[in-house]
C-alpha cells in the first residue's frame, strides 16, 4: 500500500498524466488554478520521492522596459516624427518638430539618428526632410523592433521562444534595439519543466489516494484523531515575525535591583527614609554647618508645604547643637557658630540617601549592623543632558567594633566587583561628614579612563558621638544613573526617564 | 566645584625639579587633589591696570580683566604676553594652603619625600600699629575684625603677581564665602605711610580715592565710596556686602590716605607691581579665626615662594584690647598611634606615625605612648585628631592598605516596601505590561488640569521650584503614564505600560509633615481597548494580593468618561481606581487612541488581608 499523498500532490500527478507533455511549473500552476509557490514546493517534494522528473532549462524572458512607454502601440518615436513631417508637406524646421509631432525636443534629438538609419528622413541644415525610405502617410510596415515592443506592451513579459511563435523576428528586433537601452529588458531565467517518471506513472496506475490538507490544527482534529489523516500546509518560515506585546523590566530598574541584591548578598538590611526630610537629618546630624553652601536654596529644594517638621528627642538635638558649636563631647573644636534650631526644623526634599542611613544609625547604633538604602534624592538642578532634579543613590553603613578604613576599601572593592567593575582605584577626598574620606574610581574600557563612582569614608566622630555610637561607622554613597548611562551607552541622562518604548523593547533584558 | 589653574613651570620651580605631567597628576591623585587635566593658556596684560589675565581660546581675549574687572574685549586694551601650561585642579575648599603653587609644592615635597616637618618662616616683631574703630562692630558696618602683616624683600614677576592675585580670589571664595567672612588686601609698603594705620568706619561720601584700575593722573578718577559702589565693576559686584550699612569700612595710613575700602577694593596708589619689594597684607572679616587663617595662608605662600623674604608682625588695637598678627603658633593636637592603627586597619608603630605625619608637613614627635602634632598655622582643616589620622593614611598611601574582611555577623533583610514593589512588578509584567520610570516631581497644572485628577490639596509644594513643570512631589502615578503615552505616539499600538513607585502626600500626622505611599499604575492604549480590559486586569491585580473584592462602585471624576470609571473596595478601603480615560484628557496629551488606566494602593494591598 502506498503512503497517502497530499491532495495537491495527487492533483499534480493527475494533471501531468492527463495532459501529458513537459509543462513548466508556471503552466502547471495555471492549469491547476493555483499560485506558483505551493506548486513549485509540491513539484520539488514529488521529485524527491522520484515520482516526477524536473528538467531545468535556460530561458530568455523579454519585457517592455520603461522607455517603451513612448512607443505608443509599438510605433517608435522616429516613426511619429516622420509621419508628422510627411503631414507637414515633407519638410519642416527642426525647431518646429516638437510642436507638430507631440514629442519633446530631447526625444526629437535622439530620433534624428534613427530617422537617418532607417532612411525615413535626413537633416538638411536647420530642416528635416522626408527620406526615400518613407512612403505614404504612415510609412513602411512596422519593423521587427516595433512589432516586438507592440507585442510585449500588450502581452506582458514573455519568453523569447513564445514571441518567435508569433512570427516576430526576435533576433533582428534585439539587434535593432541593441543600443537603445530601456526599451526592451532581457532577463536570463531558468525554467523548470516537469514530467512523470516511470515510478510516477506506476504510482498513478496503482491508484492515487489523497490526503486532506489543512492549515490549522484544531481541537476537532485532535479529539477525532483525524490529524493522522490530514497533512498540514507548510509555512514559509523565512518570513519576518511580528513584535509581541511584551512585559519587560525597565533597564534602570535592573541596575537598582542589582544594587539592592549586591548589598543583600553581603548581609545588609535595607532601610528607607521620607522624601520630605528635616534639615536636621539631612544636614545637621551629618555635621554640615548651617551656612554650608550645599544647604543653600540654590542647591537644595526647600519645601513650602509642609514648612517645618518635628525634631527628634531634645537630648539628641542638644548634643548635635553642642557638637556644631563647640564640638560637644566628640573631641572636636566644632564649627564655632551659634546653631539655629529653626533652620534644622525646615523641611527639605532629601538631598542624599545618607539621611536614611544616619537615621538608622541613630535608631539603633549597637554593633554589628550593616544597613543600606536605595532611593530617589532631590537636588535643585536644571534639567540637561547630565543633570536631573531627581536621581537615585545607594547609601550604606557598617557599624562594627572591628571596622576599619582598610575594611571599608575591601568592602567597596567587593561591591564594585559585584557590579561588574574589575579595576578599582581609591583616592583621598573630602566630604563634610566622613574622615578619612575616599573617592572610588573604576576603570572604564569604553572611555580608557578612570571614572568617579562615589564617595565614602568613616563617619566623623562629630556625627557618631551625638548619636551615641562609639564604634567606627563606615559609610558610602553612590549615584546610580551614571552607572546606567555607562551600561546602556547613553549620552543623555533624560533618556532614562522618557521611557521611549522603542528603546525599552530593544535593550536586551539578559545582558 | 570650581577649578584652579596651577601654572606648571611656576610649580616645578617651587618644587625644585621637573616631573612628567602624567607622573605629577598621578601623585596629586594619590595625595587627594583632583586633577581634571592640563591646558595651554594665553596670557594678556591689561593696559589699564597691568594685571595678567588668561584665555583658553586662540583668538579670543579674556572677557574681563582679573585685576580691575574691566572689559578687555570691548576696550581691546590688552597685549599678548605668551603662553603658559596650566594644571586644572578642583579647588579643595578645606585645603586653601594648596591654592598657591608654592603651597602645593610645599605639600608635594613632603608627600614625595624631599622634605619633612613644617618649614619655619622668619617673622620679626615690628613697630607698626593698626587701630580699629569700635564702630565697625556696630550695626552700621558689621565688619569688625582685621589682621595684618608686613613682608620684606619680596621678588615679584608677572607670573608670581598673578598667582598672588588668584590666591586672593580663591581664598575669597573658599574661606571668605565670597568675601563675606574674609577679604584680603595687599599693598606696596613703600607707598604706605607708617607706622600708625587706621581701620575706620566712614561716611560713604566723606573721602575720595582712586580705586584700582583707574588712572591716578585723572582728577575725575577719584571717587567717593558711594560712587565706587555704583560705578566700579568690583563695587557693583560686591555692593551687597555693604548693603544697608550706613557707613563704609576704610583702611587708612598714617597720613590719612585711603589704602582700601574692604571688602570691595584697594586704592590704585598702593597697587603691588613687579617693582614692589615690601608689602602690607590685611584681611578683614567677621571673626579672628577666619581673617587670621586667610592672612597666614597668604603670608606663608609669599614666604615659601620667595626664599629671601621675611615677615614683620604688627599690633592690632581694638580700643585697648591688643592682638599681635600674624600669629603662626602651631595648633597642638595629640594623636593616639594605636587608635590610628585600629581605625585605618594597618599596624603602625608610634615612630612610623610620627614619620608619616612629618611627610604631611606637620611637626610631630613622640610624647610617651602618644604622638604630639604641631599643626602648621596654614592648615585650616584640623578640627579633630581624626583629621590627622586621615593624613597618616594618605601619607602611607590608600593603595598600600591591606585587605581586611569584616567579621561581625549580620543578616540580610529587604525592606517590606521594596518586597511589595517587586511583587507588584512581577504581577504586572505577567500581565504583559512594559515597565516605565518617570520623575517623582510634577506640577499642579499637569496633575489637576491636564490629567483632571481630583484636587484634594494634599501635595507637597516646593518653595523655590526650578521650573514650572516641577513644583510639587507627585501625588499619583497616572500623570507620568499619560506623559509616557504622549512621548510614544509614534510607536505601534496596542501599548501596555505600568509603573510601580511612591507618591508623596502632605500629612500633618507624619514626622516630617508628609509621607510616601507606594502605588502601582497600569495603562492600556489602542483601538478596541475598553473598560472590560482594565476591569479584568484590576480584578486580577487585587486578587493576587489575597484581598476579596467586596464592592465595585462608580467613580466620577474628570479623568474618566462618566459612567466608565470605577473603584474596587476591599475591607472598606478603595484599593484600585480604574476606567476609560476621558477624551478631553486624551486631547490634552494629544493621544488619539482610547486609553484605559488603573491605579492601585499598594500601601494597603501589601498588608496582610
Amino acid at each position: 500500500m502506498n503512503e497517502a499523498l497530499r491532495e495537491l500532490d495527487v492533483r499534480l500527478l493527475q494533471c501531468l498524466a492527463n495532459d501529458g507533455g513537459q509543462p513548466t511549473v508556471t503552466e502547471l500552476a495555471g492549469r491547476l488554478g493555483l499560485d506558483q509557490s505551493p506548486v513549485a514546493a509540491a513539484v520539488t517534494g514529488l521529485a524527491e520521492q522520484g515520482l516526477v522528473a524536473i528538467e531545468e532549462q535556460a530561458l530568455l524572458e523579454l519585457k517592455a522596459g520603461a522607455r517603451a512607454e513612448r512607443w505608443e502601440e509599438g510605433r517608435c518615436p522616429e516613426r511619429r516624427v516622420a509621419a508628422a513631417l510627411a503631414a507637414a508637406g515633407g519638410r519642416a524646421g527642426i525647431r518646429e518638430l516638437p510642436a507638430i509631432s507631440g514629442l519633446e525636443a530631447k526625444e526629437i534629438g535622439q530620433a534624428l539618428k534613427y530617422l537617418a538609419q532607417r532612411g525615413w528622413a535626413t537633416k538638411q541644415g536647420a530642416e528635416l526632410v522626408v527620406g526615400e525610405g518613407w512612403s505614404g502617410p504612415d510609412g513602411p510596415a512596422p519593423e521587427p523592433d516595433e512589432r516586438l515592443v507592440a507585442h510585449l506592451l500588450t502581452a506582458g513579459a514573455q519568453p523569447a521562444a513564445s514571441v518567435v511563435e508569433q512570427g516576430i523576428d526576435v533576433d533582428a528586433a534585439l539587434a535593432l534595439l541593441a543600443r537603445r537601452p530601456g526599451v526592451v529588458e532581457r532577463k536570463e531565467r531558468r525554467q523548470r519543466r516537469v514530467s512523470l517518471t516511470q515510478a510516477g506513472r506506476a504510482r498513478i496506475a496503482d491508484g492515487l489516494v489523497a490526503r486532506e490538507e489543512v492549515s490549522e490544527l484544531t481541537t476537532e482534529l485532535l479529539i477525532s484523531g483525524r490529524w493522522k489523516d490530514v497533512s498540514f500546509r507548510a509555512y514559509d518560515v523565512s518570513l519576518p515575525g511580528r513584535t509581541p506585546l511584551q512585559g519587560k523590566e525597565h533597564p534602570f530598574r535592573r541596575i537598582l535591583e542589582e544594587t539592592r541584591t549586591a548589598f543583600l548578598h553581603m548581609g545588609f538590611e535595607e532601610t528607607a527614609s521620607p522624601w520630605v526630610e528635616s534639615a536636621f537629618w539631612d544636614f545637621d546630624a551629618l555635621f554640615q554647618p548651617q551656612d554650608h553652601p550645599a544647604r543653600d536654596m540654590q542647591d537644595t529644594f526647600y519645601v513650602g508645604r509642609p514648612e517645618n517638621c518635628d525634631l527628634p528627642d531634645e537630648a539628641l538635638v542638644e548634643r548635635v547643637r553642642a557638637t556644631h558649636e563647640t564640638g560637644g563631647s566628640s573631641g572636636s573644636l566644632g564649627w564655632r557658630y551659634p546653631w539655629n534650631r529653626q533652620l534644622a526644623q525646615r523641611c527639605v526634599l532629601r538631598t542624599h540617601t545618607t539621611a536614611a542611613t544616619v537615621r538608622e544609625l541613630a535608631r539603633d547604633p549597637a554593633p554589628p549592623r550593616k544597613v543600606f538604602c536605595v532611593g530617589p534624592v532631590f537636588r535643585r538642578e536644571t534639567i540637561d543632558y547630565k543633570h536631573l532634579p531627581v536621581f537615585h543613590q545607594v547609601d550604606g553603613i557598617v557599624i562594627d567594633q572591628g571596622a576599619s578604613f582598610s575594611a571599608l576599601l575591601t568592602l567597596l572593592a567587593t561591591f564594585y566587583r559585584k557590579m561588574g567593575f574589575e579595576r578599582i582605584q581609591f583616592r583621598p577626598a573630602f566630604f563634610p561628614y566622613t574622615e578619612p574620606s575616599v573617592e572610588v574610581f573604576v576603570w572604564m574600557d569604553s572611555r580608557q579612563d578612570w571614572v568617579e563612582m562615589g564617595g565614602s569614608g568613616i563617619f566623623r566622630p562629630e556625627v557618631t558621638e551625638p548619636l551615641g555610637c562609639r564604634v567606627p561607622v563606615l559609610a558610602w554613597g553612590l549615584g546610580l544613573e551614571r552607572l546606567a548611562m555607562f551600561r546602556y551607552g547613553l549620552s543623555d541622562i533624560r533618556e532614562l526617564y522618557l521611557s521611549h518604548l522603542d528603546w525599552l523593547e530593544e535593550v536586551p533584558q539578559c545582558r | 566645584m570650581p577649578v584652579i589653574g596651577i601654572p606648571l613651570d611656576e610649580f616645578f620651580a617651587f618644587y625644585g625639579q621637573t616631573l612628567e605631567v602624567e607622573e605629577l597628576v598621578e601623585q596629586l591623585h594619590r595625595f587627594g587633589c583632583s586633577v581634571e587635566g592640563w591646558a595651554t593658556l594665553r596670557r594678556y596684560r591689561c593696559a589699564r591696570c597691568g594685571a595678567i589675565s588668561e584665555s583658553a581660546e586662540q583668538d579670543l581675549l579674556p572677557a574681563l580683566c582679573d585685576g580691575c574687572g574691566c572689559d578687555l574685549r570691548s576696550d581691546g586694551a590688552a597685549s599678548f604676553e605668551g603662553e603658559v601650561r596650566v594644571l586644572k585642579m578642583e579647588l579643595l575648599a578645606v585645603r586653601p594652603d594648596l591654592f598657591h603653587p608654592a603651597g602645593l609644592a610645599r605639600a608635594m615635597r613632603g608627600f614625595l619625600g624631599q622634605d619633612r616637618g613644617a618649614p619655619v618662616y622668619r617673622i620679626e616683631q615690628g613697630k607698626w600699629e593698626l587701630t580699629v574703630d569700635p564702630a565697625l562692630a556696630g550695626p552700621e558696618v558689621r565688619r569688625p575684625r582685621i589682621a595684618a602683616a608686613i613682608v620684606h624683600d619680596l621678588c615679584f614677576d608677572d607670573a608670581s603677581l598673578r598667582s598672588l592675585m588668584k590666591l586672593q580670589e580663591n581664598l575669597h571664595w573658599a574661606l571668605g564665602r565670597d568675601r563675606k567672612l574674609a577679604s584680603i588686601g595687599v599693598y606696596d609698603l613703600e607707598r604706605v605711610a607708617g607706622p600708625r594705620l587706621e581701620y575706620r568706619a566712614a561716611e560713604p561720601d566723606a573721602v575720595r580715592f582712586v580705586p584700582l584700575g583707574f588712572d591716578t593722573e585723572d582728577p575725575a578718577a577719584a571717587l567717593t565710596p558711594e560712587e565706587i559702589l555704583e560705578r566700579h565693576p568690583k563695587g557693583r559686584a560686591f555692593a551687597r556686602l555693604l548693603a544697608g550699612a550706613g557707613r563704609v569700612p576704610l583702611l587708612l595710613d598714617a597720613e590719612g590716605t585711603v589704602l582700601s575700602m574692604p571688602p570691595i577694593i584697594n586704592s590704585e596708589a598702593t597697587r603691588v607691581t613687579t617693582d614692589t619689594r615690601h608689602a602690607l597684607i590685611d584681611v578683614t572679616g567677621m571673626e579672628d579665626r577666619h581673617v587670621e587663617r586667610a592672612l597666614n595662608i597668604v603670608l606663608t605662600s609669599l614666604l615659601e615662594g620667595c626664599p629671601d623674604a621675611w615677615g614683620e608682625s604688627l599690633e592690632v588695637n581694638y580700643a585697648g584690647d591688643r592682638r599681635r598678627t600674624p600669629d603662626l603658633t602651631p595648633q597642638v593636637v595629640e594623636v593616639d598611634p594605636d587608635a590610628a592603627s585600629a581605625l585605618i586597619g594597618q599596624r603602625w608603630s608610634p615612630q612610623e606615625v610620627v614619620e608619616l605625619l612629618r611627610r604631611m608637613r606637620h611637626d610631630a614627635s613622640l610624647a610617651g605612648s602618644r604622638v604630639r602634632v604641631d599643626v602648621p598655622a596654614w592648615r585650616a582643616d584640623i578640627l579633630h585628631p581624626r583629621d590627622l589620622i586621615e593624613d597618616v593614611a594618605i601619607a602611607y598611601g590608600y593603595d598600600n592598605l591591606p585587605r581586611v574582611e569584616l567579621s561581625g555577623a549580620t543578616f540580610a533583610q529587604a525592606h517590606p516596601r521594596e518586597i511589595a514593589c517587586a511583587r507588584a512588578r512581577q504581577v504586572l509584567l505577567g500581565l504583559g505590561a512594559m515597565e516605565v520610570m518617570t520623575l517623582a516631581l510634577s506640577c499642579e497644572e499637569t496633575t489637576y488640569q491636564r490629567t483632571a485628577l481630583p484636587d484634594e490639596d494634599r501635595q507637597v509644594k516646593l518653595e523655590h521650584p526650578i521650573s514650572v513643570e516641577q513644583t510639587m512631589l507627585r501625588i499619583s502615578l497616572i500623570p507620568g503614564l499619560m506623559e509616557t503615552l504622549a512621548v510614544n505616539l509614534g510607536h505601534s499600538y496596542p501599548q501596555r505600560l505600568f509603573e510601580v513607585g511612591s507618591v508623596s502626600l502632605a500629612d500633618a500626622a507624619a514626622e516630617t509633615g508628609a509621607r510616601e505611599e507606594v502605588r502601582a499604575a497600569l495603562a492600556l492604549a489602542g483601538d478596541g481597548t475598553g473598560y472590560a480590559d482594565i476591569r479584568a486586569m484590576a480584578d486580577r491585580f487585587v486578587a493576587e494580593w489575597g484581598w476579596s473584592i467586596d464592592e465595585v462602585r462608580p467613580v466620577e471624576d474628570g479623568l474618566f468618561l462618566p459612567g466608565r470609571g470605577a473603584g474596587i473596595w476591599s475591607s472598606g478601603h478603595c484599593v484600585a481606581r480604574f476606567g476609560e480615560v476621558h477624551p478631553a484628557v486624551l486631547e490634552n496629551y494629544r493621544v488619539i487612541h482610547p486609553v484605559v488606566i488603573a491605579e492601585f494602593d499598594l500601601e494597603f494591598l501589601s498588608r496582610m488581608p
